[in-house]
């Protein structure tokens, strides 16, 4: 009940903050619109430098340089829709405690009957219903716009399917709960939010590694990734859970 | 049975103690006074109160929830009392209605509470405008009408006028005249002395720890004094809220006017001195005990 009036009043807050909106679809837009749009320029503008960069770094052949692109996309770009649902919950849930000590309201919000499991709860649905609908939608709009310039279908294919619909979920349960466990312990919620923002870094790590042609993460990779961060979330709510001391969120904060 | 018993209850944090030995109780239907300067451990001993912290060592009942070390009163507690915090604490881009619904339903109160309660804090018209557009006032009376909304047994306020404007400031505290006068049992946390004078009926000082509790006399007394014995008869007592006789001086609160008073007693054959408001001793109190609390190094 408390849960449901909690994740209520919450995204009733983000739908009236158009600039947290804002920061929120900002990067989706540009993971979709830069690699979509190199790949137009690329199949229109270069085409032999393109499958010779192709052939080289990645080590591609044949098929012509619109799949071959395309397929370095399509697998390379996919730790870049991973990092979206630990980076959007982030976004929202790093405030969501700090957010409220900020502003005063975290004394009234303890004083009535919620529960902390259903203060963490609403709050962490809040945060985690709109930034998997962004991560969907943008990982539609990049299927589709990559299919759209080679002119056939190539995504999603089960790597990509994977990802979005069932890694995604666990990211961003992971990135939301990391973001609660901070901001409990943060006083600052700038500080909390940059701290567990940091999670993201390993994942970025591996897309940089990845786009250098150095490593190809595959399907085995993604199913031990899966698990790995079921096994994280487990630990991680239980963590949030104990770790939201309602004493010390009101004592610690001047 | 008394609506909060508070024995001994003591709180530090990071061993810096907060508030020691606080005792206390407060009768159902009355407006306590919990009086102290800034730091005394009035709001640590509220949020004790109110169940957000638990006593280090002490223990208190309120509104018959126990409250212990390890034991701060959970959800049961928090459904019997409301608390008005020292910031107002709404969010800013929910309209005052939105902001007032949202506690109603964490409180579990009952359906249709929020719309009289706006009627009765003359909010209404302002209900639909974000909380960030309204005046302190309409701010702060927003919070008290959050601190009712789950028509709690006892109710807590921290504070209610700091910060605010005199306009506001009155505002507010003929809204605490108005719940003291339907018998709320209320705990006013403040270091206004002239708050506690108006709306309490007792006071606890504290500055550190405990100091004293005090009656709180109303300042509207009026003190006579007579040039010769005299026995008030009736018709005049009648005239009286209390009347209390020290020697040749009447300590009165007056049911009627005080010129009235005055004729009726000189009119009933009484020679008078002097006539003069009678100034509340409370203020005088106030000042040995912090002075008292400075010289043991209890506060600065």
């Amino acid at each position: 009940m408390s849960t449901a009036v909690i994740l209520r009043k919450e995204l009733l807050e983000l739908r009236r903050s158009p600039v947290l909106l804002l920061s929120m679809i900002s990067l989706p837009l540009t993971v979709v619109i830069v690699p979509v749009g190199l790949l137009a320029w690329l199949v229109h503008a270069a085409p032999e430098q393109a499958l010779a960069f192709v052939t080289d770094i990645y080590g591609v052949h044949g098929g012509g340089l619109q799949a071959g692109v395309a397929s370095v996309l399509a697998r390379n770009w996919l730790p870049m829709f991973l990092v979206l649902p630990i980076f959007l919950p982030i976004l929202l849930a790093a405030q969501s405690i700090g957010g409220e000590r900020e502003r005063r309201t975290l004394e009234p919000l303890l004083a009535t009957q919620a529960s902390t499991l259903s203060i963490i709860l609403g709050k962490s649905i809040a945060a985690l219903v709109p930034a998997l609908v962004i991560t969907w939608i943008a990982a539609a709009l990049f299927c589709a716009g990559i299919d759209l310039v080679i002119g056939s279908f190539l995504l999603p294919d089960p790597a990509w399917l994977f990802g979005t619909l069932v890694l995604s979920p666990l990211l961003a349960l992971f990135g939301n709960a990391m973001a609660v466990v901070v901001s409990s312990r943060v006083l600052d919620p700038r500080a909390a939010q940059n701290l567990a923002a940091t999670t993201v870094l390993p994942l970025l790590g591996l897309l940089v590694v990845q786009l250098a042609g150095r490593i190809a993460l595959g399907p085995r990779f993604y199913l031990v990734l899966a698990l790995g961060v079921a096994a994280a979330d487990v630990a991680l709510v239980f963590a949030a859970v104990r770790l939201f001391d309602r004493e010390r969120l009101l004592t610690q904060w001047r | 049975m008394s609506a909060i018993e508070a024995r001994g209850l003591t709180k530090s944090f990071g061993g810096r103690p907060a508030c020691r030995e606080v005792s206390f109780s407060v009768e159902r239907g009355e407006v306590f006074g919990l009086l102290g300067p800034n730091g005394a451990g009035k709001t640590t001993t509220l949020r004790m109160l109110a169940g957000l912290y638990a006593p280090d060592s002490g223990s208190a009942t309120v509104a018959g929830i126990e409250i212990a070390p390890g034991r701060p009163g959970g959800p049961d507690l928090r459904a019997r009392v409301g608390l008005l915090t020292e910031q107002p604490g709404f969010y800013d881009r929910l309209t005052a209605r939105e902001n007032l619904t949202y506690f109603a339903a964490l409180q579990g109160a009952r359906a249709g509470r929020v719309d009289p309660l706006l009627d009765r804090f003359q909010l209404r018209s302002h209900a639909d405008r974000p909380f960030a557009e309204l005046s302190r006032g309409m701010k702060q009376k927003l919070a008290i009408a959050r601190a009712l909304v789950h028509e709690p047994e006892v109710i807590f306020l921290d504070e209610p006028t700091v910060g605010l404007d005199p306009e506001a400031t009155r505002e507010v505290r003929s809204v605490v005249a108005e719940l003291a006068a339907e018998h709320a049992t209320i705990v006013l946390c403040t270091h206004h002395l002239d708050e506690v004078e108006r709306l309490c009926s007792r006071a606890a000082f504290i500055a550190g720890r405990m100091l004293a509790v005090h009656e709180v006399r109303k300042l509207d007394l009026v003190r006579i004094e007579l040039a010769a014995p005299f026995a008030v008869p009736e018709g005049v007592r009648a005239l009286c809220k209390t009347l209390r006789a020290e020697g040749l001086v009447l300590f009165v609160d007056p049911l009627a006017a005080v010129p009235d008073l005055i004729s009726a007693l000189v009119e009933a054959g009484a020679r008078l001195a002097s006539v003069v408001p009678h100034r509340d001793p409370l203020e005088e109190a106030w000042l040995q005990l912090l002075a008292l609390a400075r010289e043991q190094g209890l506060t600065a």
